[in-house]
């Protein structure tokens, strides 16, 4: 019999899971591989940046076709992990943003030939771990997710080993995220226990059935403690989306990693953060029973990203170093795509949730929406940075005065990456920015509250004008000193640059590839909602 | 029926002809080149020229597709015969007329054939061809639209316009070969200093003006609504302002451009009144759908109920009532139009002014074509004249005929003389058309445009033999000089004056004059009251024949008065002669025939079916229009008077000038009095002057004074307030506003800072805060979330 269950689990884990699971396993394969060259010194031959960006792109052209041929939702790995549109939009655009992380790397050389196997190999695994938190379904493979994307990032914020910074940062990194670890593994050791189950799909229903009379309320013991629970895996996922108050980690990470790390870290795991916490939520959400519950909690991320964003606009105000501010930066951007997730839950937990699909739908959409093209503004900003870093061996902003007149594609797109952060169009950070703000205007006919949120994101996009533009001000209007470090790039970083440029402009202005991805995020969004209807 | 493409298709294609030459012409050509080339007026003329192809084939082909029916169907002879045997178009009418017309036998024939292709076999003629070229814009139940509308009148005015535009263009070609230069010098204008003007030729730019104004009468001719007239009307009024004020150095010539297009506007005026009467009350602007509308009876009467109110079909079916009076005004607002147009009393002042421009444009505009429009809109707008506005036309064209021969008997100016005989002859046209002579009206328009255009270019050559002088008491014998000018002229002044032997040898004014003399006597016979519509004419026949002669002898008879402009004069260039020549033909020839003749017959195809039987016993305004028998039974008595007038009128004119029994300074001397009043065309330019002009000079004096002293004076005291009321916005927006915007800026920063010194860097307190925060979160829930 025992034998029997084995024999169902391999046939199981051969037919279904693996093919699930290719788009990891295609990085798994290249850690493996780039581990094992440089046993055998074949790393002298193949050059191991080569290697990691070929995975990387394996890896994104398997989930394109996934894309493609993904319809409806299936658990695998015997229930552990979930596939439908939703992991597949996330194993993408953690793949494709994989890619680009490596040839920026490529382009600027930050590990050294030496140290590269062991980088890219922290680097794959840390995308694998990411993959996992978006494809997660249960308890358990939450936690293994967000440590498999955590500790790789704790080494590479270390990676320059001889920079007291550098070290210091990645210890306070670590030590903050195994205190944020330790309270997220005691939430989840609560729910396990309340609701007996670790299965994430399980747990609504698991819920309505410990509440008394059908309705959680905090009166109720079990409620209270699953209520904490729930809390307590919040605080968790808030220390990887870096929101106020568990953001401490994220300016001294920032500063003291290299910035191809600080731009890695501020998309990927911010966006495999995102895509559990949505998981995470759905999973209590739409059930009669949670429903008050979960628009308290709802609301309460609600402030949570008010705080969260006017904390980062204004803290972003007074920073001297471009790493620090646009730490800070990320920090608000985290509170805007928060007030998402808060219009949803509203949204999903009203009476009228029947009637809101549509709506509801849009909200996770414009989140999606809003992480792809936060990959492109983001990243060519990080990598405008880690560019000229290399040239003036500097990261102040004052160095950067007068760069226009040495090197305008680099100011070009540095210009297209900061207006679309602002959210000023015809970039798109704008439509994404709208997308956010419409759900939220939307979810405000629910609870009044909303409208105060809306209203806090709209006076933080005006304040957040200032930092960005002090920056856009240095590069371009000021002159650029007679001693300072002449910055030419070479036409590949160029071509690098105006490429993230030009998709931060595209996303905004040209109506094919805007709809398109809007398409695809609003396919992916819906699936995750489908899911639950059919599970139910 | 091949006519029905082919028609409009070639009317079309001449009427734009001219707008690509107008095209070509203003852009064609690099600067300073084209100043220098004889090419844009070939363009010009192979325009136009083309275009008279097009309208004869046009005619032909129209002819064919009737069969030339319009030429032997109508009889002339009284009512019963026309019952009976000429009604051919009866029997194939269409369900809608005989509804709309009550049994009589009196149908809207120039309606039928086009509407429904069917009835088009059955009706032999006279054929109408309407259709839309363009739908401009749907505006509710409003179209606008560029629509055709053909008929014999629409094909004879297009082949008319379209010759003598040829002609002109040709002739123009040689008079204003003196602009094909970089250096013309304009003698009549002065600079500040006294010099005459210098400037480049404009010769392309009189062809593209021409052009443009082909175009637009042509357009004006075509034109299936009435709105289309409107435009196309405006469209001849700027032609005629640009080409008036051509010598626009020359400030008379400006003065009087704006002349002509103020009192065009005036006329204007009262058309748009009409149009809006007409769009309200008809909903329609179609010359198709409007003339079904109004309901005649068996006597051609328009029909009223009780509360004197019209009841009329609209186009889209409904049927309402117009009160009477708003058919009266309609009426006169149109007419008030062709008033201006045509320079009819009280607004004919402006023609003679409007011979500032170059001769050519005399001849075309201001005498053959575009102030004819007038009375060709009059003939087109002619079954909604109701009799009262009838009888308003026929008055103003008596006054204005009278009014204008007896200043042109005084005048010496070569041109002005012909300028007042286009206006009294424009208000014979009006008479005719006003004493229900349809025909006759738009007969005269037809031949009057030959004479008419072919004197003003004998007396272009005149100027351009003599350089440029215009005054006849220098000029005197120069038939010896330019014996062709000389010799075409005389055929002019002979079709104009109405001079014929009957029976053997007539020109085309004869038989125009006579008919509408004719046409005046039989009205009178039916209206004893209104004498006047006929004495005026005749009267005015004997003076016409009296100035145009005095002209002639006076210009080509006898000896020079000026030996030095004599000696210098020479006959004009072959180009310039031969469209006199070819002119002169018409002029004698066109109306070859009289009333039986083959240009009148091809008018009456096109007459409105009340006007032949007139209407006998009117009940409104006791009023009796006569018919053509009528009139045919009058016809030969009143052109008997009519050439008595004309001959007595010649020979005051040989015996005055032409022999040199009386001293005419003398004469001057005695009838001082009568010649200033004539000289000064009967105070028509002061009385306006005091009536019009100055009393709004001193209005306007009055309000500038308004102005100056009181608007000014509280305009400048309420800036004083505003610049001290903005001082102090000033210190309220430094101290205050700005304060307040700095205050929260240092706030925001400060505050922004203040969050940066959280960010200790200590390890400890990082720990700490992660405790603190989960505690904090967890009691914020558990206080704000109810049990």
């Amino acid at each position: 019999m025992f034998s029997q269950l084995i024999q169902n689990l391999i046939d199981d884990t051969l037919k279904y899971s693996l093919g699930y699971f290719e788009a990891e396993l295609w990085l798994c394969a290249t850690i493996v591989a780039l581990l094992l060259f440089r046993l055998i010194s074949v790393d002298r031959l193949i050059p191991t940046s080569i290697l990691a960006l070929t995975g990387a792109i394996v890896a994104t052209v398997v989930a394109w076709f996934q894309l493609t041929t993904t319809d409806g939702s299936e658990t695998f790995f015997t229930g552990m992990l979930i596939h439908d549109q939703f992991s597949v939009y996330f194993r993408l655009f953690l793949s494709l943003f994989l890619a680009l992380t490596i040839a920026l790397t490529i382009l600027t050389g930050i590990p050294d030939n030496e140290d590269s196997p062991d980088f890219y190999a922290l680097l794959l695994g840390a995308t694998v771990g990411m993959m996992i938190m978006a494809t997660a379904n249960n308890l358990l493979m939450l936690f293994i997710g967000v440590e498999m994307a955590s500790v790789p990032s704790y080494a590479m914020v270390g990676f320059l080993k001889g920079r007291r910074a550098s070290s210091e940062a990645a210890l306070k990194y670590v030590v903050y995220g195994a205190g944020a670890a330790g309270v997220m593994l005691y939430g989840i050791s609560l729910i396990a226990g309340m609701l007996g189950t670790g299965d994430m799909s399980l747990l609504a229903d698991r819920l309505r059935i410990v509440a008394d009379n059908g309705v959680a309320g905090l009166g109720d013991p079990e409620v209270r403690l699953v209520a904490l629970g729930t809390m307590l895996v919040m605080v968790g996922l808030a220390f990887k989306l870096s929101l106020v108050p568990f953001h401490f980690w994220c300016p001294d990470a920032f500063e003291g990693a290299s910035a191809e790390v600080g731009g890695f870290l501020s998309v990927a795991s911010k966006a495999g953060a995102f895509g559990l916490l949505v998981r995470f939520l759905v999973a209590f959400s739409g059930d009669p029973s949670g429903a008050e519950l979960m628009t308290a909690f709802g609301i309460g991320l609600g402030v949570v990203a008010m705080v969260t964003m006017t904390f980062g606009n204004l803290a972003a105000y007074g920073q001297s170093n471009i790493k620090r501010m646009l730490a800070y930066s990320t920090i608000a951007h985290a509170g805007y795509m928060l007030m998402a997730v808060s219009a949803m839950l509203v949204m999903q937990n009203s009476a009228h949730a029947g009637d809101l699909g549509q709506e509801i739908n849009a909200c996770l959409g414009g989140l999606l929406y809003y992480l792809a093209v936060y990959l492109f503004m983001n990243l060519g900003a990080f990598a405008v940075v880690a560019l000229i870093r290399n040239y003036t061996f500097s990261e102040e902003i004052d160095s950067y005065a007068g760069l226009i007149r040495q090197s305008p594609a680099l100011c070009v797109c540095m210009v297209f990456c900061m207006i679309s952060l602002v959210g000023i169009p015809p970039f798109g950070g704008f439509f994404a920015k709208l997308m956010i703000f419409g759900s939220v205007y939307k979810a405000g006919d629910f609870h009044w509250s909303m409208y105060v949120l809306l209203a806090v994101g709209i006076v933080n996009t005006v304040i957040s004008l200032f930092y960005y533009l002090r920056v856009l001000k240095t590069m371009i209007i000021y002159d650029r000193p007679a001693d300072a470090r002449a910055v030419r790039l070479p036409n590949l970083e160029n071509v690098y640059v105006g490429l993230l440029g030009a998709f931060v402009l595209l996303l905004g202005c040209a109506p094919f590839i805007a709809d398109g991805l809007n398409v695809i995020a609003g396919e992916a969004a819906g699936s995750i909602f489908s899911a639950i209807v059919t599970s139910r | 029926m091949v006519g029905e493409t082919l028609i409009p298709t070639l009317l079309t294609i001449a009427w734009l002809l001219p707008l690509l030459g107008f095209a070509v012409e203003m852009l064609y050509g690099r600067k300073g080149e084209r100043t220098t080339t004889k090419w844009p007026a070939w363009c010009a003329v192979a325009c136009i020229g083309t275009g008279f192809l097009c309208s004869l084939i046009a005619l032909l082909t129209w002819g064919q597709a009737t069969g030339w029916a319009v030429l032997e169907s109508h009889d002339l002879h009284g009512p019963d015969q026309h019952h009976s045997e000429d009604d051919p178009h009866h029997h194939g009418d269409s369900p809608k007329h005989q509804a709309s017309t009550n049994e009589s036998g009196w149908q809207m024939t120039a309606l039928t054939a086009t509407e429904n292709s069917d009835d088009a076999e059955h009706v032999p003629f006279p054929s109408v061809y309407s259709g839309t070229l363009y739908t401009l814009g749907v505006f509710g139940s409003l179209v606008v639209s560029i629509d055709y509308y053909i008929d014999s009148l629409t094909l004879v005015m297009f082949t008319m316009v379209t010759l003598i535009a040829t002609c002109i263009h040709l002739f123009a070609m040689g008079y204003m070969s003196d602009e094909l230069t970089n250096e013309y010098v304009d003698h009549f204008a002065h600079t500040s200093d006294g010099k005459h003007v210098h400037r480049p030729g404009r010769f392309y730019r009189f062809f593209a003006y021409m052009s443009l104004f082909c175009f637009s009468m042509l357009g004006l001719v075509l034109a299936g609504n009435i709105f289309q007239v409107f435009v196309f009307w405006e469209l001849v009024g700027i032609c005629s302002y640009l080409l008036i004020g051509f010598y626009t150095e020359r400030k008379s010539a400006g003065d009087a451009a704006n002349k002509a297009f103020i009192m065009n506007r005036i006329g204007d005026f009262g058309f748009l009144i009409g149009l809006m009467v007409v769009w309200t009350w008809f909903g329609t602007f179609q010359f198709s759908e409007l003339f079904d509308s109004l309901p005649r009876d068996a006597t051609g009467h328009i029909v009223t109920n009780d509360l004197g109110e019209v009841a009329v079909s609209t186009h889209s079916g409904e049927s309402r009532s117009i009160p009477y009076s708003l058919l009266v005004v309609a009426g006169l607002g149109v007419f008030a139009g062709c008033i201006g147009k045509s320079a009819q009393f009280p607004l004919q002042t402006w023609l003679p002014d409007a011979m500032e421009g170059p001769t050519p444009v005399s001849a075309l505009v201001h005498s053959a074509t575009m102030v004819a429009a007038g009375v060709y809109l009059v003939g087109r707008f002619y079954p909604m004249f109701v009799p009262e506005v009838l009888l308003t036309i026929a008055y103003i064209g008596a006054i204005t005929l009278f009014l204008a021969a007896t200043i042109a008997v005084v005048a010496t100016d070569i041109k002005r003389v012909l300028a007042y005989s286009t206006i009294s002859q424009l208000g014979y046209m009006m008479l005719g058309l006003g004493v229900f002579g349809w025909a006759a009206g738009l007969f005269h328009l037809i031949t009057h445009a030959f004479f008419k255009s072919l004197m003003f270019l004998c007396s272009g050559s005149v100027i351009h033999g003599c350089h440029h002088e215009q005054e006849m008491p220098k000029m005197g014998g120069l038939m010896r000089k330019m014996p062709i000018t000389a010799g075409t002229m005389l055929i002019g002044v002979i079709a104009i004056s109405g001079l014929a032997v009957p029976g053997l040898i007539a020109f085309s004014g004869y038989h125009s004059k006579d008919a509408i003399v004719a046409t005046a006597l039989a009205f009178i016979q039916a209206n004893p009251a209104h004498f006047l519509l006929f004495l005026l004419p005749l009267l005015t026949a004997g003076i016409t024949a009296f100035y145009m002669f005095r002209l002639w002898f006076y210009t080509f008879f006898g000896e020079p008065r000026d030996q030095h402009i004599y000696d210098h004069a020479h006959e004009s260039p072959w180009i310039m002669t031969a469209p006199l020549l070819v002119l002169a033909v018409f002029a004698a020839g066109c109306a070859i025939g009289g009333e039986k003749g083959m240009l009148y017959m091809m008018l009456l195809g096109s007459e409105p079916v009340h006007v032949a039987n007139g209407v006998p016993a009117a009940t409104v305004g006791e009023l009796v229009l006569p018919g053509h028998s009528a009139i045919h039974d009058v016809h030969a008595k009143a052109g008997m008077w009519a050439l008595l007038a004309a001959i007595s009128g010649t020979l005051l004119a040989y015996v005055l000038y032409g022999t040199k029994t009386v001293n005419l300074s003398d004469m001057k001397r005695q009838l001082a009095g009568i010649h200033q009043f004539l000289s000064e065309k009967w105070y028509f330019d002061e009385l306006y002057h005091a009536l019009f002009m100055k009393p709004v000079h001193q209005v306007a004096a009055l309000f500038a004074w308004i102005d100056r002293t009181m608007i000014d004076r509280v305009v400048h005291a309420s800036a004083g307030l505003m610049v001290k009321i903005s001082k102090w916005d000033r210190f309220f927006d430094e101290t205050f506003v700005d304060g307040l915007v700095n205050l929260i800026a240092r706030a925001t920063f400060s505050s922004g800072i203040l969050l940066k010194a959280v960010q200790t860097g200590r390890l400890r307190q990082y720990v700490m805060f992660i405790v603190v925060g989960v505690v904090a979160l967890f009691a914020v829930l558990f206080t704000t979330f109810p049990n």
